[in-house]
């Protein structure tokens, strides 16, 4: 089989920049499951009210697509306080049915909320750069699509120098390494979780809304992409960033290529194959190193 | 208090015996096809709240893969009797064998696991189904669905209509329900509320954990399984569209406001569930919302369900009267 090379190389943008999306989204996941023992349901719903609110506030800065994001992530971000203090933080320890189960409902509240108020259609979101984009030899790529892919990067190395250098960032490790002696050395539990779910929900928030312009907006759009993310959070090790990371962008890449060569039924299904595969050899995930157990 | 308990039991087995007549007599009682397509589904529904509550209930394993079972189940019957030429209750038969061993043999691996990754990947082989129904088209016939299922017959008679194949409803429900009380009554159900209450105790009692887990994770499958397969037949179409989480999202309201591990509870709430929203004639969207909305404020004030709400007011009542 010969490969043109345009197209591998096509092939490999498009894989990169899912693959950092569903970073995107993974890693406020493993963040979230990392600190409070929580896995999130209605994450995919953050992202869809990250991609509702750029739809929305749009028109309103004249289709300029910056000041448009910064709102997105903002609204998303103390949506996410919010969700902390009134509904996760009443969640003990080991509740993880409960923590489930509350998570879900504001998934199913959020998600048919918005197919009430806005139905089911899906909306095109145009921005003021419309579709314009460079062409670098035979491909061209759109200016929304390299600025969400942009965007990603700079949300990583913000992430990494959060997590690394500072004490909001260190609080957040000590707690997901072990809650108990944080809280001896006189970590606030609920201070660190707040600021997790806040900074998961920003970067959902910022998902949300660099995808608004390159995909359809629609109240469903949340649950395809979370149920992957939660897959490839398996994979990586609940609560591992860097593992979902990796995991992420191995998987957007397999997805463009499988997707560029076989039936699209292998393309969606391939993560969820590999997952089942990953849970009967190794059930704490591929990158787990202690610490943090699967379940 | 011997006493009291007897004429409780009496109390009961009268509103059981009760319910069972107005359910026998309601096709005769209203002549809406409308309203007996509400009590097929609302009957369906119950029964795969039920199987989910002896899962998740009494085994303790919070399971979305009845999603799977469900439309696996609708699937089997229509593909049985519109490409393989068979009869609706041979369809039916495929569908618990089909799921017998999907159960197993998905069980086997998946039980390996727990909390968090249990539910992760139970909800990953509903949305494989969901998949395989989806894109297998030379099976399944892809998105667009299996459309024009005949109507049941037997020796003859045909169920044709609404208030004739709701009978078929009612005596699986009445069967499965039966079947589900008798376990959840019997040794294996104390056994298995034994495994979710303490696992390593009930070990150290000599009962080994995996096989009951297993036996309750594939019987739920084939009760689950069934439950889709006549459902399908009462909507007269299969597509992807069966694996909507909508379906699974109702069944576990109905085991959660019933209260995990009451029989009766689930029962109960699963007639009110259903029925409840269409009376009230909500629009499926609202009706979701405030399901969900119930969920979150049941977990934040009563995590036990309504039922283990009564249940711990009856024990605060009982040890304040032994005070």
């Amino acid at each position: 089989m010969t490969v043109d090379p345009t197209y591998a190389l096509e092939l490999i943008l498009n894989g990169l920049m899912l693959g950092l999306l569903y970073a995107l989204i993974a890693v406020g996941l493993a963040l979230i499951f990392g600190v409070l023992q929580v896995v999130n349901f209605a994450h995919g719903e953050l992202m869809m009210l990250g991609s509702f609110t750029m739809s929305l506030v749009l028109p309103f800065f004249g289709l300029s697509y910056w000041p448009s994001l910064a709102v997105a992530v903002i609204i998303t971000a103390v949506f996410g306080a919010a969700f902390y203090e009134f509904l996760l933080s009443r969640v003990g320890q080991g509740e993880f049915e409960r923590s489930i189960l509350i998570t879900l409902g504001l998934s199913m509240v959020l998600l048919y909320g918005a197919q009430y108020i806005f139905t089911a259609t899906p909306r095109m979101v145009d921005t003021s750069w419309g579709f314009d984009g460079i062409e670098i030899g035979a491909i061209r790529m759109t200016w929304t699509r390299i600025v969400a892919a942009g965007v990603a990067l700079a949300a990583f190395a913000g992430l990494y120098s959060l997590l690394r250098w500072t004490q909001i960032g260190r609080a957040m490790r000590a707690v997901a390494q072990n809650r108990d002696a944080a809280l001896m050395v006189g970590l606030k539990p609920r201070t660190v979780s707040r600021n997790a779910v806040t900074l998961a929900a920003a970067l959902c928030g910022l998902a949300g809304g660099a995808l608004a312009p390159i995909q359809l907006v629609q109240p469903g759009m949340g649950q395809p992409i979370i149920f992957k993310a939660f897959a490839l959070v398996i994979i990586g090790g609940l609560g591992n960033i860097p593992g979902a990371i990796v995991t992420s962008l191995t998987l957007g890449m397999l997805e463009s290529w499988i997707g560029g060569f076989y039936d699209i039924v292998w393309q969606e299904g391939s993560v969820f194959v590999i997952m089942i595969v990953v849970i009967i050899l190794r059930p704490e995930g591929l990158f787990h190193r202690g610490g943090i157990r699967v379940g | 208090m011997k006493r009291a308990s007897r004429s409780f039991v009496g109390a009961k087995a009268a509103g059981i015996t009760l319910a069972v007549i107005a359910l026998t007599l309601l096709p005769s009682l209203t002549s809406s096809n409308y309203f007996l397509g509400v009590a097929v589904s609302g009957l369906l529904m119950t029964v795969a709240a039920a199987a989910l509550n002896l899962v998740y209930g009494f085994a303790g394993l919070l399971s979305f893969a009845q999603l799977g079972f469900w439309g696996v189940g609708a699937y089997c019957s229509a593909i049985i009797v519109m490409d393989a030429g068979g009869s609706f209750w041979s369809g039916v038969l495929v569908a618990a064998v089909v799921n017998a061993l999907l159960g197993l043999a998905f069980g086997f691996p998946i039980l390996r696991t727990r909390t968090h990754a249990f539910v992760v990947a139970t909800i990953t082989f509903a949305l494989l189904c969901n998949l395989v129904a989806r894109d297998w088209i030379s099976v399944t016939r892809g998105p667009l669905g299996i459309p024009g299922l005949p109507a049941p017959y037997l020796l003859g008679y045909e169920f044709d209509r609404s208030a004739r194949f709701y009978y078929i409803a009612l005596g699986y429900a009445v069967l499965a329900l039966c079947f589900l009380y008798a376990l959840g009554t019997s040794r294996i159900g104390l056994t298995l509320k034994a495994i979710k209450q303490n696992e390593p105790l009930a070990q150290s009692q000599g009962v080994a954990p995996l096989p009951y887990k297993l036996a309750a994770f594939t019987v739920a499958a084939v009760i689950t399984g069934m439950a889709g397969a006549i459902f399908a037949f009462h909507l007269r179409v299969v597509d992807p569209l069966i694996f909507d989480f909508y379906y699974m999202q109702t069944f576990l309201i109905i085991v959660i406001i019933g209260g995990t591990g009451s029989f009766w509870g689930v029962v109960i709430a699963g007639g009110a569930m259903v029925i409840l929203p269409e009376v009230l004639r909500f629009s499926n969207d609202l009706r979701m919302v405030i399901y969900g909305a119930i969920l979150v404020a049941a977990m934040i004030g009563m995590p036990r369900g309504v039922a283990g709400w009564m249940e711990d007011r009856r024990l605060a009542s009982l040890r304040a009267r032994l005070r």
